[in-house]
C-alpha cells in the first residue's frame, strides 16, 4: 500500500523485532505458549488475507492445514523426517493440492468457490475418518514433543515462519503482483481484458496461501504433539482463518496481525471462561464487521482515528 | 434377497430424500426471491430440532405436533434476524452476505454448545419403534410420517407460491424487484415474509430432524452442506429442482450405504463428493440456473 519509505515506520518494524526475538527471556511458559499460537494463526490469518486478494473467499482453509498437519505427521510415522522438514513437506503437499483444486475451482465466482472449498475439506475429514489403516482415522496421530519439547526452539521456528510469511506479503504488495491481485479481485473480465490472465494468478495466490497454511498445520501436529481429523480439517480452523484477516482489515499487511491479535486474546478469555462454544466470539465479529465495520480495525484506524490526530497537529 | 434390498435401500433413500426436501425448502425460497444464498439455514433447522427436543422432553408434548410449534417460534426468529441483520445488507456483494449469514452460523452453533452442551439427543416417542411392512419392503413409522409431512410442506409452499397473494408476490419479486415495485409490490415487505416463511419451513423441518436424526449443535451444519449440495445438483432457487436434488442425494446415500463396504460412513462424504464434482463439471449447478 504505503510504498514510501520511512524511517518512522522502519524504527518501529526494528523495535518490534527486538522485542519479538528478546520476548522468551521475559515471560513463563504459558505465555510462551500463547505466544506460539498467537503467531501459528497471524500466519493462517495472512496466508488467508493472500488468497482473497484475489477476491477468492475460503471457507476451507482447514483442508490445507489438515494435509500440511497429516503431512508432517505421516511422515515422522513412516520415515522419522525431522519435523522441520516435515512441516516444509506440508508446506508443499499443499502447495501441490492447492494447485490442483484451485486449477479445477478457480473457474468458479465467488459463493460458489466458497461452498466447494467447504466441501473439499468435509469430504477430507470423511476421507481421513474412513481410512484408519493409513491415517489414524478418528483415533488420530500422535508425534514426540517437537524438540524435545523445548518452548523457545519452537517459538523461534514459529517466528521466523511469521517474518517470512509477512515478508512475502510485503513483497507481493510492493511488486506489479498487487496490481493485478487487485485487477483480478475488482473485476476479472476486465483484467482479462488487460492482458491478466485471472485463474493463473488466482491460482498462484492460492499455492502462496497454502504453503504457509499447510507449513502451520505441520507445525501444529508437531508442536501439539497430537492431531485428529476432526479439529483439523475442522470448520472451526476454517472460520479462524477467515474471521481474524476480516477483522483486522483486509489487502493489508498490519490488519491480519492485528485482527488475530484481538480475536486471539477474546478467544482464550473465553476458553477459560466457557467449556463449550467459545468461537461465539467468531460468529458475532463476523456479523458487527459485516454490518458496522466494512474494513475492519484498520479502516477505523484509517478513517476515524487518524483524522482526530491530524486535526490536533494543525 | 438382491431385489429386496435394492428396494429397501430405494425405499430408505427416497423417505430420507423427503426430510432433505424439507430441509431446502426453505433455503431455496430465500436464494430465489432475495438472491441470498442463507449459510445460517441449517442452524435454523437445528433450533427447530432443539426446540422440539425439548418441548417433548420437559412437556412431552408430541414432536408431530410441535411442527407447527416450531414453525412458529423459528418464524418470528426469521423476522427478528432479517430485521437486523439481513435487510442491511440486501445490496451488499455476494460474498458479504455469505460473510454476514456465516457469522449467524457459527454465532447459532456456538449458542447452542453453550447452552445444551455437544451431546447428541434423540426425540424417543411411543410409535419410534414401529414399522410398516409392506411386502418385502420396512418402512419405519417415523420415517414415513416424516416424509408424508415434507411432502405436505412442499406442497403448502407451492400452493403458497402459486395462489396466495403474499406468495405470488414473491414470485414477482423474485423474477424482477423494479418492475415489482413499480406495479405495487411492497419488496420490502415480501423479502420480510418470505425470509420469515423460509425460517418457518426450516422450523418445521428441524422437527422432523429431531425425530429421525440425532439433534446436537452440528447438526445444522451438515445438513446446510447437504442442502447446498441439493441445490447445486438441483439448479438454485427453483422448488422442483430442489426436489430433484433432493432425490438423487437421498437415493445415492442410501445406495451408497447398502452396496459399499463401511458405506453408511462414506455415505456422509456423498454430499461434498457431488458438490465439488458438479461444480467443477458445471460451475453454475447441474440444470442451469436464472442468477450468477
Amino acid at each position: 500500500m504505503n510504498r514510501s519509505f520511512s524511517w518512522k515506520k522502519a524504527l518501529f518494524i526494528v523495535l518490534l523485532l527486538l522485542f519479538a526475538l528478546w520476548f522468551p527471556r521475559l515471560v513463563d511458559a504459558y505465555f510462551l505458549h500463547l505466544a506460539v499460537t498467537f503467531f501459528l494463526a497471524m500466519i493462517l490469518a495472512s496466508s488467508w488475507d493472500i488468497l482473497a486478494r484475489t477476491g477468492q473467499v475460503s471457507v476451507g482453509q482447514a483442508a490445507l492445514f489438515g494435509i500440511g498437519a497429516y503431512t508432517a505427521a505421516l511422515l515422522f510415522k513412516w520415515v522419522h523426517l525431522s519435523p522441520v522438514l516435515g512441516m516444509l513437506a506440508g508446506g508443499v503437499v499443499s502447495v501441490v493440492v492447492a494447485a490442483l483444486l484451485g486449477y479445477l475451482t478457480l473457474r468458479l465466482r465467488g459463493i460458489y468457490f466458497s461452498i466447494t472449498t467447504i466441501a473439499f475439506a468435509e469430504a477430507l475429514s470423511v476421507i481421513w475418518l474412513m481410512t484408519p489403516a493409513v491415517t489414524g482415522g478418528a483415533m488420530g496421530l500422535s508425534t514426540p514433543p517437537l524438540f524435545g519439547g523445548d518452548r523457545q526452539q519452537a517459538y523461534y521456528l514459529i517466528l521466523g515462519i511469521l517474518i517470512f510469511c509477512i515478508g512475502v506479503v510485503w513483497m507481493i504488495e510492493a511488486s506489479r503482483l498487487n496490481f493485478a491481485f487487485t485487477a483480478v479481485r475488482e473485476n476479472e473480465e476486465v483484467a482479462n481484458v488487460m492482458g491478466i490472465n485471472p485463474t493463473r494468478y488466482k491460482v498462484l495466490a492460492f499455492m502462496i496461501s497454502a504453503f504457509f497454511t499447510g507449513f502451520a498445520g505441520g507445525f501444529y501436529s508437531h508442536y501439539n504433539t497430537y492431531i485428529i481429523p476432526y479439529e483439523v480439517f475442522g470448520l472451526g480452523i476454517s472460520i479462524a482463518c477467515l474471521v481474524m484477516p476480516i477483522f483486522g482489515g483486509l489487502y493489508t499487511i498490519a490488519g491480519p496481525l492485528i485482527g488475530t491479535m484481538i480475536v486471539k486474546v477474546i478467544e482464550e478469555y473465553l476458553r477459560v471462561t466457557v467449556s463449550y462454544g467459545h468461537q461465539i466470539a467468531y460468529g458475532l465479529i463476523l456479523i458487527l464487521v459485516v454490518l458496522f465495520m466494512p474494513d475492519g480495525v484498520m479502516g477505523i484506524w484509517r478513517n476515524k482515528v487518524l483524522p482526530l490526530f491530524r486535526t490536533v497537529s494543525r | 434377497m438382491e431385489w429386496a434390498d435394492f428396494l429397501q435401500s430405494f425405499a430408505n433413500g427416497l423417505l430420507i430424500a423427503g426430510l432433505y426436501a424439507a430441509v431446502t425448502l426453505g433455503l431455496t425460497l430465500v436464494l430465489g426471491v432475495m438472491g441470498i444464498v442463507n449459510f445460517a439455514h441449517g442452524e435454523i433447522v437445528m433450533l427447530g430440532a432443539y426446540n422440539t427436543f425439548w418441548l417433548y422432553t420437559l412437556l412431552g408434548i408430541d414432536p408431530l405436533l410441535s411442527i407447527a410449534l416450531s414453525g412458529l417460534l423459528l418464524f418470528f426468529i426469521g423476522l427478528f434476524i432479517y430485521r437486523f441483520t439481513i435487510r442491511p445488507i440486501l445490496n451488499d456483494p455476494p460474498l458479504n452476505q455469505l460473510l454476514l449469514t456465516l457469522g449467524i452460523s457459527i454465532f447459532l452453533q456456538n449458542l447452542a454448545m453453550i447452552l445444551w452442551k455437544t451431546d447428541s439427543r434423540s426425540v424417543i416417542t411411543s410409535y419410534s419403534g414401529m414399522s410398516l411392512s409392506l411386502g418385502v419392503v420396512n418402512v419405519g413409522m417415523t420415517r414415513l410420517l416424516t416424509f408424508l409431512i415434507a411432502v405436505g410442506l412442499t406442497l403448502f409452499l407451492l400452493f403458497f407460491l402459486y395462489k396466495a397473494r403474499p406468495g405470488r408476490a414473491m414470485r414477482a419479486v423474485s423474477e424482477n424487484n423494479t418492475a415489482s415495485w413499480l406495479i405495487g409490490i411492497n419488496v420490502q415487505k415480501t423479502y420480510l415474509l418470505a425470509f420469515g416463511v423460509a425460517c418457518a419451513l426450516a422450523g418445521a423441518a428441524g422437527a422432523l430432524v429431531s425425530t429421525i436424526m440425532y439433534t446436537y449443535p452440528m447438526v445444522g451444519f451438515k445438513l446446510s452442506l447437504k442442502a447446498f449440495c441439493i441445490l447445486v445438483l438441483g439448479g438454485l432457487g427453483n422448488i422442483p429442482g430442489a426436489l430433484f436434488g433432493s432425490l438423487i442425494l437421498g437415493l445415492t446415500e442410501s445406495f451408497v450405504g447398502t452396496y459399499v463396504p463401511e458405506g453408511s460412513g462414506w455415505a456422509e462424504g456423498i454430499s461434498f463428493i457431488l458438490i465439488m464434482i458438479i461444480l467443477i463439471i458445471k460451475p453454475t449447478g447441474l440444470v442451469g440456473t436464472r442468477r450468477e
